[in-house]
């Protein structure tokens, strides 16, 4: 007797679910992977991105409003001098030749009066200089009293490799929150449209019967609301905020869910493993809980990669409406508004969002098409 | 040989990309048909048989590859282009499936499906394709074929769609018919009737027939030749009478001595009842309920009452739709019910499923499809354990693992595969695990619907031989439905034959076997259990 009781029951093989088999397909999806690599590049930059870049995403640059995107950094050589000659002009001081060398700019200045050391203060006002300083001629600190001295600043040198904005403000900064805002809505949204309609589809969909056509007529009511009424509603009823963007928007995409959710629940419980559940003397919950969803999650997969760009597409309508969210903090489809609205004199406000928004929105498709494929029994 | 084959396959191939690498389907198979005769290929599942034709027809899935040579009348098959390959098949060399619920298009009328071969592989006008198809159908043996031929699919029974099918493969006088187990799917009675069309037709019309079937009784009675395959393999081929008569390979030798063997006692007088059904009544329709096939009600099960005393197998036999199913799950609570029913000393006609709940550990059920039956989704340690889960909610994960082990050692499985996911197993090893998941709980009464009707012969045996262990290891008493009468005799003791939801007739197993008194029982065991070639059946 004791010597059958030797099974390595620790270690027994672990099968291959399918899952693991779906997942296998999807490695090999050339697309699918690369859209998947694309978006956690993506969200990686939406996440750390805005604290690696030199600007904050709601720092405005008066002297920069609508710089064009370049990889060279501002201010460019030949702006500097003028530049320079505009700040010396404030502190009505007669300026000599002005050079620049490397980051410092220098030239002399005099005047009728002995020079005020504060004068330093119109030159580090702006946004181009900073460490102003006076020095006498031979490079020593200025005598009291002296009529002309040389203005020492150095160039503050800053890049915008995505251009800057009609407020000035730095467009890579600004698009890396809006990655992160446009990617929480999605997720979020999908998130709550997933637990709404998958839970309520089950649901209805194994109670059957008079139960199942409540719940069901409620979600056609439901559909029949216009959703952007139902925003603005929301809206005014509770101010703008950003959770209550993804509640609007989880609101209204849950009904596809449950009724995805519900026919498949419709023909899992014809499946003989529920019958045999139910042989079992499982209870309801129980079924629902460990057979039906579990297996009606394929299709949920696939359609919540399908749901994610719609979400955030949904978010960009909003905030496009101006029912979004809120001014300092963007989203993608903020950006996009207000490049459409500049579009004439700074395309890079429009191109540099747009295509953003775009290769998310790709990738997305491009991963649920290969989700669908990965799991499609059919393909077996 | 005298004569030229028809088709010669020589050295072929197949094989198949998979997540797990290639699967070699076909490992280089002869194969030779003459005109006019009957070949047989025999083979359980899994053994290349259908993938042979498949890949002579240029059918494949598209993971699929096929070497070797295939030649029709000299001309070389294999790797021929599509529109070549087309004027060879569906012309010549023509095939009839063995679903004949999904073969057709359920959205055309049979005679357009019928007619759209003739008129593309022949040019005739459309009328002429439909008088054409009105023979076709006359000769297939449908009652008044110039109505017919405007039915839906959906209105035929599964024998007239599988003469429908028919009809399509011999549109163009075909050369060669390959039938791939064109009767596994439908009832006995039926399939009689299908095997004795296609030998008259054979008769008539002189072509080749290549026959795809594990089941060897139908070989028997049908072909000339057989090749038995095994693993892509054909080990063993022959004429039928000297192969049946004269086995040489042993896979041959033991798939003929696979059918099930032994009968069972009957129990002592004695003995208690367990279930009983009084005058049970099951009615479906209405209001558009589970199994309504057109509208109004279906009585699906018509006043039957059953009696199942402790150690006793009744066997419930019948054609499908007979009722034998629904009777089993009535009889278990699954299924709302007229009638009453007891089990032990208590009334449960009008148990809910909350107060069915405890008692649904005694009762337990089997189901035909090992593929349905087990949830794709969990391990089978998951899913042998969730009745305990239920039943013994208190159990701890370490004792519900040594309890899995132990059930499934019974059902003689390795223990060690209990992390797997039931797509992994083959469907005699599923079909353990269902039962594995009824034994955990210990039942007194397992109701079997169908159990061994999906597996291949040979597996069938050895799932019988553990159904009767474990009924004489536990004391266990059977309902055992089943439309296959040589396992109802190996198995039951008491057997019940049913008809539209009646009982035709019923008594112990010898007695209705011996000497079957309703015309009915007689019609059902002259279909399974005689051994008279078709042929001969046709030429008297």
């Amino acid at each position: 007797m004791t010597t059958d009781t030797a099974i390595p029951a620790e270690f027994p093989p672990a099968g291959r679910s399918l899952g693991q088999d779906a997942w296998l397909r999807l490695r090999r999806n050339r697309a699918a992977v690369a859209s998947a690599i694309v978006l956690l590049l993506l969200a990686f930059a939406g996440i750390v991105g805005p604290y690696l870049t030199p600007h904050a995403y709601d720092r405005i640059y008066p002297q920069y409003v609508r710089a064009p995107a370049s990889l060279e950094a501002y201010p460019k050589e030949d702006a500097i001098v003028p530049a320079f000659q505009r700040v010396l002009e404030r502190a009505r001081v007669e300026i000599g030749e002005v050079e620049v060398s490397g980051t410092t700019v220098r030239a002399p200045v005099s005047s009728g009066e002995p020079l005020d050391p504060r004068i330093v203060r119109y030159v580090d006002r702006s946004d181009l200089f900073s460490n102003a300083r006076l020095e006498g001629e031979d490079g020593n600190a200025l005598a009291e009293g002296a009529t002309s001295g040389v203005m020492v600043a150095n160039v503050q040198r800053l890049r915008f490799l995505f251009g800057t904005d009609a407020n000035g403000r730095d467009l890579l900064s600004r698009i890396l929150i809006g990655i992160r805002i446009s990617l929480a809505i999605g997720v979020l949204a999908s998130t709550m449209a997933l637990l709404l309609g998958v839970t309520y589809g089950a649901i209805a969909g194994y109670l059957g019967g008079r139960i199942d056509n409540v719940m069901m007529r409620v979600v056609d009511i439901l559909y029949s609301l216009p959703f952007i009424f139902f925003v603005i509603l929301l809206v005014v009823f509770f101010g703008r905020s950003f959770v209550l963007i993804f509640i609007a928007i989880g609101c209204t995409e849950w009904l596809d869910m449950a009724r995805i959710v519900r026919g498949q629940t419709l023909t899992i419980k014809r499946q003989e493993y529920v019958q045999a559940a139910e042989a079992l003397g499982v209870s309801d919950a129980g079924i629902v809980r460990r057979h039906i969803i579990p297996n009606a999650l394929g299709p949920v997969v696939v359609f919540v990669t399908l749901l994610v760009p719609k979400a955030i597409l949904l978010e960009s309508l909003l905030s496009f409406l101006g029912l979004g969210v809120q001014e300092p903090l963007t989203s993608l489809g903020l950006l996009i508004a207000e490049g459409a609205s500049n579009m004439r004199g700074a395309a890079w406000l429009l191109i540099y969002p747009a295509v953003t928004l775009t290769a998310i929105l790709f990738a997305l498709n491009f991963l649920g098409d290969g989700l669908r494929d990965a799991l499609d029994p059919k393909d077996r | 040989m005298s004569q030229e084959a028809i088709l010669q396959v020589r050295d072929l191939h197949v094989e198949f990309e998979t997540n797990d690498g290639t699967v070699h389907a076909v490992r280089g198979i002869d194969l030779d048909v003459m005109p006019g005769e009957t070949v047989a290929i025999v083979g359980e599942s899994g053994s290349g048989k259908s993938q042979t034709t498949m890949a002579i027809m240029g059918l494949l899935a598209s993971n699929g590859r096929a070497r070797g040579s295939a030649k029709y009348r000299g001309q070389e098959l294999i790797g021929l282009p599509e529109r070549k390959l087309n004027r060879v098949r569906g012309e010549k060399i023509t095939m009839i499936f063995q679903e004949p619920m999904t073969s057709l298009d359920p959205l055309y009328r049979i005679g357009r499906q019928i007619a759209e071969p003739i008129i593309h592989h022949r040019g005739l006008s459309a009328k002429a394709a439909r008088a054409r198809a009105i023979e076709l159908l006359d000769l297939v043996g449908i009652p008044d074929p110039a109505r017919r031929i405007d039915s839906y699919p959906h209105e035929l029974s599964g024998g007239q769609r599988q003469r429908v099918m028919i009809a399509m493969a011999l549109a163009n006088d075909p050369d060669m018919l390959i039938a791939d187990e064109p009767t596994t799917a439908l009832d006995v009675t039926i399939q009689a009737q299908i095997l004795a069309l296609l030998a008259d037709l054979q008769k008539k019309l002189g072509m080749a027939i290549a026959f795809i079937t594990h089941d060897l009784g139908i070989v028997k009675r049908f072909a000339d030749r057989v090749y038995v395959m095994r693993g892509g393999e054909v080990v063993e081929q022959g004429a039928t009478a000297a192969l049946f008569a004269a086995p040489q390979h042993p896979y041959t030798k033991m798939l003929l001595a696979a059918e099930p063997t032994g009968r069972k006692q009957p129990v002592a007088a004695g003995e208690p009842t367990l279930l009983e059904g009084r005058d049970v009544e099951v009615v479906f329709g209405g209001g558009g309920g589970w199994f309504t096939r057109s509208a109004g009600e279906v009585r699906a099960v018509d006043g039957v009452s059953v009696a199942l005393r402790r150690g006793q197998t009744i066997g419930i036999v019948g054609e499908s739709g007979s009722g034998k199913s629904t009777l089993g799950r009535a009889l278990l609570r699954l299924l709302p019910s007229e009638g009453t029913v007891r089990f032990g000393d208590k009334d449960i006609s009008g148990a809910d499923k909350r107060a069915m709940r405890p008692l649904r550990r005694q009762l337990q059920l089997v189901f035909q499809d090992p593929f349905g039956s087990l949830s794709p989704r969990m391990t089978v340690g998951q899913v042998v354990t969730e009745g305990l889960k239920v039943h013994e909610p208190g159990l701890p994960a370490r004792e519900r693992d040594r309890r899995a082990i132990e059930a499934l050692k019974e059902v003689g499985l390795d223990p060690a595969m209990r992390n797997r996911y039931p797509h992994e197993f083959s469907g005699g090893q599923r079909q353990r695990i269902a039962i594995a998941r009824a034994m955990i709980l210990k039942p007194s009464v397992v109701v079997l619907d169908e159990p061994t009707s999906a597996l291949d012969r040979s597996v069938q045996k050895q799932i019988v031989d553990l159904l009767r262990d474990l009924q004489k290891a536990h004391g266990l008493s059977y309902l055992f439905i089943s439309h296959d009468l040589a396992v109802v005799r190996a198995m039951a003791d008491h057997i019940i034959v049913m008809k539209s939801g009646r009982i035709v007739e019923e008594g112990p197993t010898d007695a209705i076997f011996d000497a079957p008194r309703e015309p009915y029982t007689q019609a059902l065991m002259a279909a399974a259990i005689d051994g008279t070639p078709f042929r001969q059946a046709v030429q008297t």
